[in-house]
């Protein structure tokens, strides 16, 4: 199932599958399309959303987080 | 900032310690020039940088610690002195300092200072690190694919640290074209790397 980043619950992990903004600012800092993350961290309001790569933490606006499609359950 | 272009021939070869930031380009700065500063990086206003020099084998080099930036597009002042001074120093070398445990992420802008036709070597610190988390980088690999030298650290403890000094002289520029060839499983033409596994003692040369 594709939801937005945003709406990723704690604790789960999901699959990057599509980043609606310039991904460039994303890319360099490790989130890249085909990538893992685990929701750490989900603030209200502006955020930060931080996400967990491998041994990468990756914080971000909420508005930033809102135009990541994430991908659940792929393991399953 | 000080113009030290004009500081004449007995600045040696420049070289710019650069990477992700938090990857330990201070330590292994310190570590190198028996420096003993602690560079502090606070984003939006002032952001300065350290250089040392040392001398291996009677060779002077200067070493410029950058600020640690994610990318040669700059977001804010740290990684704009990052880029300015890969802009005024077109000719030196570059040390990319990448973390062992997070190597993917060092890899982006690596790619981006190759692409710019500078002659680097790639330090892959935190060696200590990764070995804490099962975490193994296959050296002689990475240094077959960038076809530049590859040398592990761990700046904290000063292993590697005299490898990378020695192979500063080694550094190259490297093929983009050759590298991205080597991604899709073909070899190019001119292979550096040859009958040798990759051991990091020639620098594939």
């Amino acid at each position: 199932m594709q939801i937005k980043l945003s709406d990723l619950p704690f604790g789960e992990t999901a699959v990057v599958r599509e980043i609606q903004t310039p991904a460039h600012d994303l890319n360099c800092m490790g989130l890249r399309i085909g990538k893992e993350l685990k929701m750490v961290t989900k603030q209200p309001i502006k955020g930060p959303v931080v996400v967990l790569i491998g041994e990468l933490e990756i914080a971000m606006g909420l508005e930033m987080a809102e135009l990541i499609v994430v991908e659940t359950g792929t393991d399953a | 900032m000080t113009d030290r272009r004009e500081e004449g021939p007995e600045a040696g070869t420049i070289v710019l310690m650069l990477g992700n930031p938090n990857v330990g380009k201070s330590a292994l700065f310190n570590r190198m020039t028996g420096a003993n500063a602690v560079v502090s990086n606070y984003p939006g206003t002032t952001v300065d940088f350290m250089s040392g020099t040392f001398i291996e084998s009677g060779h002077t080099y200067t070493i410029i610690d950058v600020p640690g930036t994610y990318s040669l597009e700059p977001r804010d002042a740290a990684e704009e002195v990052a880029v300015r001074m890969l802009r005024d120093y077109p000719d030196a070398t570059v040390i990319i300092v990448l973390d062992a445990t997070k190597t993917d992420r060092g890899l982006y802008i690596a790619l981006e200072v190759m692409e710019r036709g500078m002659p680097c070597i790639v330090a892959v610190n935190m060696m200590d690190a990764a070995h804490e988390k099962k975490i193994t980088v296959d050296i002689a690999a990475l240094q077959r694919l960038l076809g530049v030298p590859v040398v592990s650290t761990t700046a904290i403890s000063g292993e590697g640290v005299r490898e990378l000094a020695e192979m500063l002289r080694k550094a190259k520029v490297a093929d983009i074209g050759a590298i991205a060839q080597r991604l899709r499983g073909e070899e190019p033409e001119r292979e550096s790397v040859r009958s040798c596994g990759g051991c990091g003692g020639c620098g594939g040369q």
